[in-house]
């Protein structure tokens, strides 16, 4: 393994250190393992919280601060946190009578731990609600069995515009669950990543071949197939998607294209102009577009192609001002 | 009886990060080193705390090691077993019972049961058997090694069976073969406690 690391044991510490110095206007370490915005929203706002595993930067962290998450609850690599600091960032966030609103990314573990700090948070009569992201079509036709993938970054932003509007914890949810019930990702690996920690690949692809539908853990997807060109390999992925959405023509799209950390910037923009010409063959609008990494695994080679279906507020609510360490929109 | 169980853990860490390697990304060994650690912490004998209260806060230490899944089921298993009604004398009857709630509390997290591959299908059939031996009348230590040797039978079972639920089960049938590592931390878990009753009663 080739990474500049010390030691395995404080990878996050030293990550998330590292992102609080780096972003000190932004955000802050309120505990360890509680990334929070450097400057509390009022308490009559609705606070945003989300939880993930480490080794996925920017993700998820990196979207604290202004316009999106008011807390990121962070755990070890590729492992969500315990309930124990989701419920400290659920008290955080409702302290003084505030509402909250908790982002899940569909994965066993993140799910676990936000289910049983939601318990608690109930049981202490907190003002809370929890929306689980599941926007991988490679899991099969039952919604609980998809994964959520960098479908996540929409539902921050909306909710976490609509939060910063003023709007109450039932709106914020509301617009959060038809962002999320509208969104679609299918991602393509063509190269393993290493666990930072234990130094091993953490899975095998032939040295031609690509696996459309890769989990963001490099769990095995559904297609292993010889590897396409990047015209080839978005027909395939945005037919699936279109399909899977049943979008039609005249309907307004927001399209992101993520990088998994080893494919540049280069190859993201090549599949994303092919995107944008089907799109227009077919008479789809292309409304909203970003390119660039949202979530990645270490130097995990492929992407992940989303789309989402937009209506005027949700336009409206993706064009507000955000200001986080990775987001920012003027 | 925890400190049993995690020297069983810590001696098969490597073990249980090479199983995990085959359908998960091969760090179940690191995670469950730091519930180790945490079911050591909670017998230190300057505790004079209850020993429901032990298990509740053993429980929710070892959700505290952030460990993804296995962390957030172990440490309801413990939490849940400290709602059990209880003193701080146990009979079997009483073990089957603190046992039956540690299960109780998972059931409520997950519907994962027997034949999906997971730390269920060595932790139902070791809770089973210590209900069977509290039922015909056994001691503690009959019972705890009834319900290792049950665990790890359920655990040997999982290498023919296909994961249905966590990142596993995104594999599919590519996970026949192995055993979870999930169910043999349950075994060595169970192992331990067992060792513990028995040595001490020799």
């Amino acid at each position: 393994m080739k990474k500049f690391i010390n030691t395995p044991e404080h990878l996050v510490d030293e990550l998330l250190e590292g992102l609080a110095l780096a972003f000190p206007n932004k955000i802050k370490a309120a505990s360890p393992g509680i990334i929070a915005r450097q400057q509390s929203k009022p308490a009559n706002k609705v606070r945003l919280i989300t939880l993930g595993g480490s080794g996925h930067e920017p993700g998820l962290s990196g979207f604290v601060g202004e316009g999106m998450l008011d807390y990121s609850v962070v755990g070890g690599i590729f492992a969500a946190p315990g309930a124990p600091k989701c419920v400290e960032a659920i008290r955080n966030a409702c302290a003084g009578g505030s509402s909250a609103l908790m982002i899940v990314l569909n994965h066993a573990g993140d799910v676990l731990s936000a289910n049983i700090a939601m318990e608690i948070a109930q049981h202490e009569h907190l003002d809370i609600k929890a929306v689980t992201t599941h926007d991988d079509i490679s899991g099969g036709s039952d919604p609980m069995d998809r994964r959520g993938l960098v479908g996540f970054l929409p539902v921050y932003k909306v909710a976490g515009a609509a939060a910063e509007r003023g709007h109450s914890l039932d709106e914020c949810m509301a617009v959060a669950v038809r962002m999320e019930k509208n969104t679609r990702t299918l991602s393509v690996a063509t190269r393993t990543a290493t666990h930072p920690s234990t130094g091993a690949p953490i899975f095998d692809l032939g040295e031609d071949e690509m696996e459309i539908g890769m989990g963001q853990h490099g769990e095995a997807g559904t297609g292993r197939m010889r590897l396409q060109s990047a015209d080839r390999t978005a027909e395939v992925m945005l037919n699936m998607l279109l399909d899977h959405l049943t979008v039609a023509k005249g309907e307004e799209l927001l399209v992101i294209v993520n990088g998994a950390g080893a494919t540049t910037l280069m190859e993201l923009l090549i599949v994303f102009r092919r995107v944008a010409q089907i799109l227009e063959s077919k008479g789809i609008r292309l409304a909203r577009s970003a390119v660039g990494e949202f979530i990645t695994t270490q130097e995990q080679a492929g992407f992940q192609m989303m789309i989402a279906r937009m209506d005027q507020q949700l336009i409206d609510l993706w064009d507000a001002p955000a200001n986080t360490p990775y987001f920012v929109q003027a | 009886m925890f400190a049993e169980a995690a020297q069983a853990i810590r001696d098969q860490h490597a073990t249980l990060s090479a199983l995990d390697s085959f359908a998960g990304d091969g760090d179940h060994g690191t995670t469950m080193l730091r519930v180790a650690d945490q079911l050591e912490r909670a017998i230190n004998p300057a505790s004079s705390l209850h020993l429901m209260k032990i298990f509740e806060n053993t429980g929710w230490n070892v959700m505290g090691v952030d460990g993804g899944a296995s962390s957030a089921i172990l440490g309801t298993f413990f939490r849940g077993m400290g709602s059990a009604e209880g003193g701080n004398e146990v009979d079997c009857h009483g073990l089957a019972a603190i046992f039956q709630a540690g299960l109780k509390a998972i059931s409520k997290q997950t519907k994962a049961t027997c034949g999906d591959k997971t730390m269920m299908d060595a932790l139902i059939p070791a809770v089973a058997a210590i209900d069977s031996a509290a039922g015909s009348q056994k001691d503690i230590g009959y019972a705890l090694e009834m319900a290792a040797f049950a665990a790890c039978e359920g655990a040997e079972s999982t290498k023919s069976l296909t994961a249905k639920y966590g990142r596993a089960k995104h594999l599919g049938e590519k996970t026949i073969g192995h055993m979870d590592a999930g169910a043999y931390s349950i075994s060595l878990l169970f192992a331990g406690f067992s060792a513990a009753l028995n040595e001490r009663n020799k």
